[in-house]
């Protein structure tokens, strides 16, 4: 399986499945990626394999705009994205409720997901989710503003064409092209709030990951106070790139909660040594030099022009 | 010689190269592993698509990162590539299960020829 035409869109998705096929009583498992600098293999190498050989049903797709799936000139919403997923799953043969894992800006939307169609979801696990109840699109929208930021400085340039090496180029010049060329931008910019009412009646398990050291950890209380069937897990010791940086755990982790839920959580045990502090996806993509220098990143912001405060 | 038991309905060609006691030569490893690397540098070079790569040399020893500089969403893909054509005979799924990106990046191409020509060559069974 490679490519499925969604929605009226081509969506780039591959299904990992155990040894020999899954069961009919196998977990089925759909996995929904971060925004703009990622793709379906952050899931598939640190938690769509593992499961899978685990025995779980596992699904990977590429959001449209991103990796090998179609980049349409606009449609980023979250409600575009649920229905590209609403029809993914269609498309794929899925009749059943799913285990929706969503890390970072694809948690978000796995939230959005859940709370729209509780019915078709089985459980949530939520890595990292940017969760606001004011303010969420704007936030968005800064975070996508920085990226920006980061492309389009002259260094990061000069060092993308002469030394960053052929992958990360890539990754570079295809986040440049979602948020010159699309409507990303201006679509996360009008994401709507979530309401705590509707908050409140979610009736669906719910993971949520953070990473301790976080640029968004505030906003994990507020989750888990709002959503009643809530496991809030915090790391010490990660950042926002918590799946990458303790993929060994969350492995662990998932598997508890896919097939041994009503044992208790796995401990998890930091490997010495292993500390982070600034996220991972901003040093593989930006010289530190840059990044490091709030006051510059600011005003790029602004200048920018998505219409967020710094 | 020539092993063809790349194509699934072929792959039983590869059992028939044991001995009495399920042993396969090392002649007739070297045999499949060098068939093997010839397949897979071939969808390496089709995944890839790239001026570069075409006459570049692809040996067992070459390494996905530092000398062919893949994306990790070429692996992705290099993976399905592989799964099309070797089957369920071998499973990448448990090959991969316990790697993170970054090993995965980082192993050299013979590391996937070797795993590949151990399941092809697996005697009739044995699989799990």
């Amino acid at each position: 399986m490679a490519e499925i035409l969604a929605n009226g869109v081509r969506l780039h998705v591959q299904r990992l499945s155990p040894s020999g096929g899954p069961r009919p009583d196998s977990p089925l498992v759909v996995m929904v990626h971060g925004m703009v600098m990622d793709n379906i293999s952050s899931f598939y190498f640190s938690l769509g394999n593992s499961l899978a050989h685990a025995g779980a049903d596992v699904i990977c797709y590429d959001l449209r705009g991103h990796g090998r799936s179609e980049r349409t000139p606009d449609g980023y919403g979250l409600a575009n994205a649920m229905a590209d997923l609403s029809a993914m799953l269609g498309a794929v043969g899925v009749d059943r409720p799913v285990h929706l894992v969503g890390n970072s800006y694809g948690a978000t939307m796995a939230l959005s997901y859940g709370l729209e169609f509780t019915d078709r979801v089985a459980s949530l696990t939520l890595i990292e989710p940017p969760f606001l109840i004011e303010g969420l699109g704007a936030e968005m929208a800064r975070s996508l503003a920085q990226v920006l930021v980061g492309l389009s400085d002259a260094e990061v340039e000069q060092w993308l064409e002469h030394s960053a090496g052929r992958a990360v180029t890539r990754i570079a010049r295809s986040a440049q092209s979602l948020l010159r060329d699309t409507s990303i931008a201006d679509d996360m910019l009008a994401t709507e709030p979530f309401s705590p009412e509707r908050l409140a009646q979610l009736d669906v398990p719910v993971l949520a990951i953070y990473g301790a050291n976080s640029d968004i950890i505030d906003q994990a209380e507020g989750l888990a106070k709002l959503v009643p069937r809530c496991t809030l897990i915090v790391l010490e010791h990660h950042t926002h790139a918590v799946l990458r940086e303790a993929s060994d755990y969350l492995r662990t982790l998932m598997r508890w909660w896919l097939f041994q839920r009503d044992t208790p959580v796995p401990p998890y045990t930091r490997m010495p040594g292993r500390a982070f502090a600034t996220p991972d996806w901003v040093t593989r993509m930006i010289p530190p030099s840059d990044l490091n220098s709030p006051g510059k990143v600011d005003s790029r912001v602004n200048g920018a022009d998505l219409g967020t405060s710094p | 010689m020539t092993i063809q038991y790349t194509v699934a309905s072929e792959r039983h060609t590869a059992s028939e190269r044991h001995t009495a006691s399920g042993e396969v030569s090392t002649a007739d490893r070297a045999v499949a592993e060098e068939q093997v690397l010839g397949e897979v540098a071939a969808l390496l070079r089709d995944v890839i698509g790239e001026e570069y790569v075409v006459d570049l040399e692809i040996t067992m020893t070459t390494s996905f990162n530092t000398d062919l500089e893949l994306e990790s969403i070429e692996f992705v893909t290099l993976a399905d590539r592989m799964r099309e054509r070797y089957g369920e005979t071998v499973d990448f799924v448990g090959f991969l299960s316990d790697m993170g990106v970054d090993e995965v990046i980082n192993m050299q191409v013979g590391q996937v020829v070797a795993f590949i020509t151990d399941c092809l060559l697996e005697p009739k069974g044995a699989q799990s």
